[in-house]
């Protein structure tokens, strides 16, 4: 017993003497990680892999990314807010990170965490959601759309991929700035949510443009509008809310770079030169060009400027959703 | 007809090239040691490898990715066989069965019949999905959530087929897994349900921990302390294969398994894990001896398997047909797609067809190389078992604990496991059946949300259920099975369980 | 008097009525029949529940005493269940293969009392072959110590 006696003790030393370990290095000294709070194969796994190669070989060190899935992305966003602000654990967030906080706070909740636990590095992409209508539907333009919509309120229904998710807040933002009533179906993720459109369950979809480019080149789905402030060069037929004359129904499903509050600036400045020469690599470029996903690089003031606007009108529309049952 | 055949012989060309037949190979070996670990199912196999198939061109990235989920299927049930532990929750009644085999010193059979009847439904479900893979895509689509809730009701009859003892302690069991399945984020509002504020516990309780916990686990704590450790069987090379009749009794097994599974398969979403519980229940309704099941039954194992992959190939048909990702494994494999430049989508067929026929070519070539690769393997995983009991049980939780954490990253998942090990191991004493916990489990939080979501769409009104033909007619089926089942006690005539009680009392029938 | 049906459909009703109370004192809307609300399947749910293991308790008489249900391997049972616990405790403390070491030496070497230079080399073997098959092969990532190790 006593060479396993001393085998624990020798473990537990180990443990104790493991802060002082993590010394003082440069940064970065050991394998940095990218939270990806959701599931592989969505839009922050496909930003965060070829971020984090490209940005592998920009640093010269291992960058890996690790999906934690769960509650929407709030398991993966608290992971990140909670842990160690050495520069080694970053998350790659969605526009739902200004979401989740709101969402807790309206129910009276403790949020899981909050905004300000996060120092924003950078902004990758911001793609505007479109409004996609069934091919078989009587609407042709966006106006004949909102116009039925004010004229038979809570008849036309649309999918989401969650209550309080991305493409459910996209619809609310609209329904608010048009004063229209939809119905609305959540769905279990944005991939049900357009097979659910596809198989004529529901009659109305805010969705990522690369999600149904697809469905609208064979004929399925047609676009009406878009979210964005300006037209998309993919389709550039494509009014956008603002020009209808709705200026509050902007939605971006942005993906960004984040670190939890506390990195030391030294860290810091090297993880925005590393971004900001890692999204114009090839790893990167490429696999954006593959997903139809135009980068959308911004840093500093102007990140922050997007965000907090962002993050504002996702808030105020959260509060006007309020709780679905006390609607009823 | 011909131009199916042409396009298939091209197929070919592109699946037999030796690079992709090499990157098959690879996906399926990592699949089937991927399968083998409990708990890290093929989408945590897939989702894992997605980035290493980064540098490949599309067609050898999707073979690839393919190759690892059918190899993680085929693994999954040879853990669930040999050690009663559940690859994933679709080899949940592969281990009732199997498992009892096992015990009895026909491991090597139930592996056979396993690699053996993925092998054919596998094959005939990519002919079914090459033939038939447009016309059958649209139909799956008409599935809304009427249809599924009508569906996901069937789903909870296969209940009463489950266990051998008394009807109202499966039924209590189940009740339990149906309230299991209430914890977590409720997807029509918002609220968390019973989370207690373990951000974690949001997408409820994984099935994969609970299935690990109770079979596997539990079946470790009853067993290591025994004094008698479990007896070592050394089965002779002949005993390896399965005897005459137990290929005769699989035979229908694997032929019903298919078309079921195939079937599920194609229904959008994840009902295609309670193939593998239908076919159990279908198997056991039909066969002569209905007793023999849970003690080891050929068919438990047979149809079960079968209906697992035939729904794995069945799961393909949406998302190559149209482009709809019918589940989070073809969704993967669809974002693998648009990774590489590929559009997925109706005009798949026609833009792509060196992908298409190639990864249907790349299928069948697949199923052959894992039954290759499975069939010796049951010898060398036979003789695992041989493995002294108290040096074999560590390693198995310690591969346990590895594949539970893995499948999310979440020490939360290993606790649920741990919590799940004990209730298995008192249920066990208790003389109770775990299966229906965990069919409970995965049916509970699918038949709320279809329900809430028809009464979403069609504002309120159940009628919604009786105007909608496929869902009316799933319903339909439903109250007549029901109302079968409830024939004896008005024809008097003696219905199979209390046959089955008589028998085991060893009284005249 | 205590069979297992019983006690276990006892447990089971009180289970029911545990998720009812706690269902009400979250405050989870019931909604209504053609709304159902976030508290609605939870509660029809522990009243079956509730109902079933009421009939378990109440059909149990002819079940197996209590007494004469055999604990005999509990201790291991306890010993393993606790190492499990304790893996779950510090797997992302000290990283995937000290836990694993630990463990492995724990139930070879302590539980099962197997000669310490076979505790030492299994364990040794397996928790960093595992690692070494999963994490450096597979790229399944697992968690590593303070020390990185």
């Amino acid at each position: 017993m006593t060479a396993l006696r001393a085998l624990a003790l020798a473990l537990l030393a180990a443990c104790a003497l493991a802060p002082l370990a993590a010394a003082q290095d440069a940064y970065p000294s050991r394998p940095i990680t990218i939270v990806a709070p959701f599931p592989p194969g969505g839009v922050a796994d496909l930003h965060a892999r070829p971020l984090a190669a490209a940005m592998e070989k920009v640093l010269k060190n291992p960058v890996a990314v690790v999906n934690k899935t769960g509650a929407a992305g709030a398991v993966g966003m608290q992971f990140v807010a909670t842990s160690r602000p050495d520069g080694y654990t970053l998350l790659l967030a969605l526009s739902s990170i200004s979401i989740i906080p709101e969402a807790d706070r309206l129910f009276g909740r403790q949020p899981a965490f909050t905004v300000d636990q996060f120092e924003p590095i950078a902004l990758l992409s911001a793609d505007p959601t479109i409004l996609v209508v069934r091919a078989e539907s009587p609407w042709k333009t966006a106006r004949e759309f909102i116009e039925d919509a004010r004229k038979r309120p809570g008849q036309i229904s649309f999918s989401s991929s969650g209550v309080y998710g991305t493409l459910h807040m996209a619809m609310e933002l609209l329904s608010s700035a048009a004063g229209i009533k939809m119905r609305h179906v959540p769905y279990g993720g944005a991939g049900p949510a357009i097979t659910a459109i596809l198989g004529g369950h529901v009659d109305a979809l805010a969705s990522g443009p690369a999600a149904v480019v697809a469905h609208i080149q064979s004929g399925k789905l047609r676009p009406l509008a878009t979210w964005g402030d300006r037209r998309l060069a993919s389709m550039p037929d494509l009014p956008t809310f603002k020009e209808l004359g709705y200026p509050d129904a902007e939605f971006y499903i942005w993906a960004g770079l984040f670190a939890p509050k506390g990195v030391p600036e030294p860290a810091l400045a090297k993880l925005r030169d590393a971004v900001r020469a890692a999204v114009k690599e090839p790893e990167f470029t490429g696999a954006m060009e593959k997903m139809q996903t135009p980068i959308a690089f911004k840093q500093g003031e102007e990140f922050r400027k997007f965000f907090d606007a962002d993050a504002r009108r996702l808030a105020d529309g959260v509060r006007r959703v309020g709780r679905i049952e006390e609607k009823k | 007809m011909l131009e199916t055949f042409h396009n298939l012989y091209l197929g070919f060309a592109v699946a037999l090239a030796p690079s992709v037949l090499l990157y098959a190979f690879v996906g399926c070996l990592i699949g089937t040691v991927v399968g083998v670990l409990p708990g890290v199912g093929p989408l945590a196999g897939i989702s894992l490898l997605l980035p290493a198939t980064f540098g490949l061109d599309a067609t050898r990235a999707i073979v690839m990715l393919a190759g690892i989920y059918y190899g993680a299927m085929y693994g999954g049930s040879t853990t669930s066989i040999l050690m009663r532990i559940p690859g994933e929750a679709a080899s949940v009644m592969t281990c009732i069965d199997g498992y009892a085999m096992a015990r009895r010193g026909r491991a090597g059979p139930a592996l056979a019949v396993a690699a053996v009847g993925s092998y054919l439904a596998g094959t005939v479900s990519i002919v079914a999905l090459m033939f038939l893979a447009p016309p059958l895509a649209s139909f799956a689509l008409r599935f809304g959530p009427p249809e599924y809730f009508a569906l996901l009701l069937l789903g909870l009859l296969v209940l009463a087929y489950m266990s051998s003892g008394s009807m109202v302690r499966s039924l209590a069991m189940a009740a339990l897994g149906l309230l299991l399945g209430m914890v977590g984020i409720d997807q029509m509002t918002g609220y968390f349900r019973f989370a207690y504020g373990v951000v974690e516990l949001g997408d409820g309780i994984g099935v994969v921990p609970v299935a690990v916990g109770l079979f596997g686990i539990s079946e470790i704590l009853a067993t290591a302390g025994q004094a008698r450790p479990p007896e070592v069987l050394k089965p002779r090379l002949r005993e390896l294969l399965p005897s005459r009749r137990e290929w005769r009794e699989s035979f229908g097994a694997i032929w019903r398994g298919t078309g079921l599974g195939f079937l599920i398969g194609i229904i959008p979403g994840s009902a295609h894990v309670i193939s593998s519980f239908v076919s159990y229940a279908v198997e056991r309704r039909l066969s002569r001896t209905p007793e023999a099941f849970g003690k080891g039954a050929v068919a438990g194992v047979a149809g079960p398997e079968s209906a697992n992959n035939a729904a794995t190939s069945g799961a393909f048909v949406p998302m190559l047909a149209l482009g709809v990702p019918s589940g989070p494994i073809p969704a993967v494999m669809l974002a693998a797609m648009m990774v590489h430049g590929v559009t997925p989508g109706p005009l798949l067929i026609n833009q792509q067809p060196a992908l298409f026929w190639g990864f249907i070519a790349s299928m069948y070539v697949g199923n052959v190389v894992l039954l290759i690769l499975n069939l010796p393997l049951v010898g060398l995983f036979v003789n695992l078992l041989r493995v002294p009991y108290p040096l074999l049980y560590p390693g198995i939780i310690v591969f346990c604990v590895l594949g539970v954490y893995a499948v999310n990253s979440s020490v939360v998942d290993v606790w649920i496991m741990v919590a799940m090990g004990l209730l298995g191991y008192v249920l066990r004493k208790l003389d109770f059946e775990p299966a229906p916990i965990v069919l409970g489990l995965i049916l509970a939080p699918m038949i709320e949300m279809s329900l809430r979501q028809s009464l979403a769409m069609s504002d309120g009104h159940y009628a919604v259920f009786l105007t909608r033909p496929i869902a009316a007619t799933l319903l339909a089926v439903g109250l007549v099975l029901v109302l079968l089942s409830l024939r004896p006690l008005v024809t008097r005539t003696l219905d199979w369980r209390t046959r089955l009680a008589m028998v085991e009392k060893g009284e005249e029938l | 008097m205590w069979t297992t049906d019983r006690v276990a459909g006892g447990v089971l009703a009180l289970v029911g009525l545990v998720v009812l109370e706690e269902t009400w004192r979250l405050g989870l809307p019931l909604g209504t029949l053609h709304n159902p609300g976030p508290g609605y399947t939870p509660v029809v749910l522990s009243l079956i529940l509730l109902g079933f293991g009421a009939a378990v308790a109440a059909l149990g008489g002819g079940a197996q005493g209590m007494r004469t249900v055999e604990w005999t391997e509990w201790r291991h049972a306890v010993a393993i269940l606790g190492a499990c616990a304790f893996a779950a405790l510090a797997l992302e403390r000290i990283g995937f293969r000290l836990t694993m070491a630990v463990i492995l030496a724990f139930l070879v070497g302590v539980v099962e009392r197997k000669p310490l230079l076979l505790t030492a080399v299994f364990t040794a073997v397996f928790s960093l072959g595992a690692f070494f098959l999963f994490d450096t092969m597979l790229r399944v990532p697992l968690p590593r110590g303070p020390l990185g190790f």
